[in-house]
């Protein structure tokens, strides 16, 4: 085989871009889809919400949240003379929550299973204590319960939350780091398979086989090229989550974006691989439940890894979102720096970024017979 | 080895259970035009990936350019292979098309701007370099697709059925260059369904069921395939001509009342035949490179 060769490498980075210059959708996809999807997700996740059956039970507490939550419009409030009947009717499905004044304490009662809704309630009670204006009409818990759930409690009542079902869920903060991961991945796997599959169907590949390109460079250059394009995808769900929803940025903003461009990276030669597999660009649609879903399902994205079943763990550390949604959350929200994050992080993206990478590359080697 | 571009010694290779080459041996001299002619599924195609190896191969031996097939790859800067696919991006210019190719065979600067002029000139493209080359016809698209093959100026060319879609006029010009580089010395080796384009190669082999089955220059495949030149011959007395031309030992017919024809051997019997008889008027028909392949396969059917 030839010498590695960057010119090669650049020949193919600059075609691919040009390829994807050109596609007007693809431009599209790449810059409104994430925003669009972004936001999409940014109000089901901090969406105002009304309507919200609420119990309250006077233990005694005379504490002023009390008289705030009456002030709300959005909450049915319902009064019950006690915390096991309540705790009935949230498990009845009858209540969304329930707040017990108890002297001293506010206790919170929230249903697991609708953490938005949980997430509203907690939002509310808190903004009662601070007497925050802003949480009046109506809440954005995507910003609101950072400074709720992480609470200052200088004065007044301490606040206690308990989840009827199980498990404590995070804070959806936590959601929108991991969504950036998982748009970045989703559009540069897909973009990174068809363009693969084509190049064999258009009978390009063959003819790089029988060109001094080795498949090095021609995996390398098609790196180079997607990860432009993950670039500007990283930025704008970036931007995106970051301003348009409030999801802190703890951690330095750069690393963050390198975590990003990693996982689309990663996702660009887990395309190439996947790509040997479809004949059609139907079938590359077909990966979306197979590759896609797991990800979303399994990887800590929407709940945490801690409440997957651990027979079905195992697959969860096999898959690289799992290592991206960690990391994006440590740094966006705990204000990680690289270290923390290094291990086991990085170090699992990069191991699974060289694995496929390598893999792909035999894989065209063999392909062609 | 030297004088040859490929040499293929009872080379083998199936799929599964079907076998698509079965001792294949062939030998294509450096500088030829070579032509595989043969019915679908015959293994040309098959033969032409295994030279730039594609594929690994059952048995056999096999060289190209001097060099063992599993060492293909140390030559493949100086082989130019037009795959059936047209191996093109449609959403790039023909331009950019050009560029690419050039930037992968290491083709750079002024003589990467040179070439492509050149290129683009001669398939007739070069008022549609910034066309996109999706919106090219098909036969546009083929030009674009030989002439990116040509771009690293290989010494061989494998050309898997290069003129397909391409109008007659066009495929003449295809036919006078690939004569051009011929001259300044590239193999060229070229599939084909079309028997007037193998009659313009200096050799033609004739493969079926993955084996060699006749080989030679077009004249030679006509002889193999049992089939001569005829001469149709009209004169003032036919059935004394006939006499005289029979007993000059000329396999002769009369055909109706006045048109004698006569089977050649070779076209050098011509000059016999005028010594005996005083024709009114006479016509040479050449046996067709086809009529010679149907024969052939004819004859193995049977």
């Amino acid at each position: 085989m030839n010498q590695f060769n960057i010119r090669r490498i650049y020949a193919v980075a600059l075609r691919v871009v040009r390829q994807l210059k050109r596609d007007r959708r693809t431009i599209g996809l790449i810059t409104f889809l994430p925003i669009f999807l972004m936001v999409l997700f940014g109000y089901a996740l901090s969406g105002e919400m009304s309507g919200i059956n609420l119990g309250l039970v006077e233990s005694g507490g005379h504490n002023s949240q009390m008289s705030y939550l009456e002030g709300v419009k959005d909450f049915n409030l319902i009064h019950l003379g006690s915390e096991s009947d309540a705790e009935k009717q949230i498990l009845d499905g009858k209540l969304k929550g329930a707040v017990i004044d108890l002297p001293g304490e506010i206790r919170v009662l929230l249903d697991a299973s609708t953490p938005q809704i949980a997430n509203a309630i907690m939002a509310y009670v808190n903004a009662g204590m601070g007497g925050d204006e802003q949480h009046k009409s109506g809440v954005r818990v995507g910003s609101a319960v950072d400074d709720g759930l992480a609470k200052k409690t200088t004065k007044g009542p301490r606040i206690a939350q308990r989840y009827i079902y199980g498990y404590d869920l995070q804070t959806m903060d936590s959601v929108g780091p991991a969504v950036v991961g998982l748009v970045v991945f989703f559009f540069t796997f897909i973009l990174a398979a068809i363009s693969f599959l084509r190049e064999r169907t258009q009978g390009t590949l063959e003819k790089f086989m029988v060109s001094p390109m080795n498949n090095l460079e021609m995996v390398s250059g098609y790196l180079v090229g997607f990860s432009l394009f993950a670039f500007v995808q990283s930025a704008t769900t970036l931007l995106v989550v970051v301003f348009l929803f409030g999801v802190p940025m703890q951690g330095n903003p750069l690393i963050a974006f390198l975590t990003i461009l990693l996982i689309g990276v990663v996702a660009t030669v887990l395309g190439a691989f996947f790509s040997n597999f479809a004949k059609t660009e139907f079938q590359v649609v077909q990966f979306i439940p197979l590759v896609i879903l797991p990800q979303v399902v399994l990887t800590g994205v929407w709940w945490p890894l801690e409440s997957i079943p651990e027979f079905i763990r195992p697959i969860s550390y096999l898959l690289p979102l799992t290592y991206s949604n960690d990391a994006l959350r440590m740094l966006m929200l705990k204000g990680a720096s690289i270290v923390d994050i290094l291990y086991p992080d990085l170090v699992a993206l990069g191991l699974f970024f060289l694995l496929v990478f390598a893999a792909t590359i035999n894989m065209i080697k063999r392909k062609v017979d | 080895m030297g004088d040859y571009a490929v040499v293929a010694k009872g080379v083998a290779k199936s799929f599964g259970k079907l076998k698509v080459l079965t001792d294949l041996s062939l030998l294509i001299p450096k500088g030829s035009t070579y032509c595989l002619l043969g019915p679908n599924g015959s293994g040309k195609t098959t033969f032409i990936r295994a030279i730039v190896g594609l594929l690994r191969l059952d048995g056999g031996e096999l060289y190209v350019l001097g060099q063992p097939v599993a060492k293909v790859s140390e030559v493949y800067s100086r082989i130019g292979y037009m795959t059936q696919h047209k191996a093109l991006y449609p959403d790039l210019t023909l331009q950019e098309n050009m560029e690419f190719y050039a930037a992968l065979y290491g083709v750079e600067g002024k003589k990467r701007s040179d070439k492509i002029s050149e290129l683009l000139g001669w398939v007739d493209l070069d008022e549609h370099r910034n066309r996109l080359a999706g919106n090219l016809s098909g036969g546009m698209y083929q030009r674009l697709s030989l002439a990116c093959t040509l771009i690293h100026e290989p010494d061989l060319l494998l050309l898997d059925e290069p003129t397909v879609g391409v109008d007659p006029k066009l495929r003449q010009a295809f036919w006078e260059y690939f004569n051009l580089l011929n001259a300044k010395g590239v193999t060229i080796l070229i599939t084909t369904h079309l028997m007037d384009e193998a009659e313009q190669c200096k050799v033609v082999a004739y493969m079926r069921g993955g084996k060699m089955r006749a080989e030679g220059s077009p004249e030679e495949i006509k002889r193999i395939a049992g089939l001569r030149p005829l001469l149709k011959l009209w004169a003032k007395d036919p059935e004394l001509a006939a006499s005289r031309l029979g007993t000059g030992g000329f396999d002769v017919r009369l055909i109706g009342e006045r048109e004698l024809q006569i089977n050649l051997d070779d076209h050098s019997q011509i000059k016999d035949v005028l010594e005996l008889v005083k024709p009114i008027d006479l016509r040479l028909v050449e046996p067709s490179l086809g009529d010679a392949f149907l024969k052939l396969a004819e004859a193995q059917d049977a």
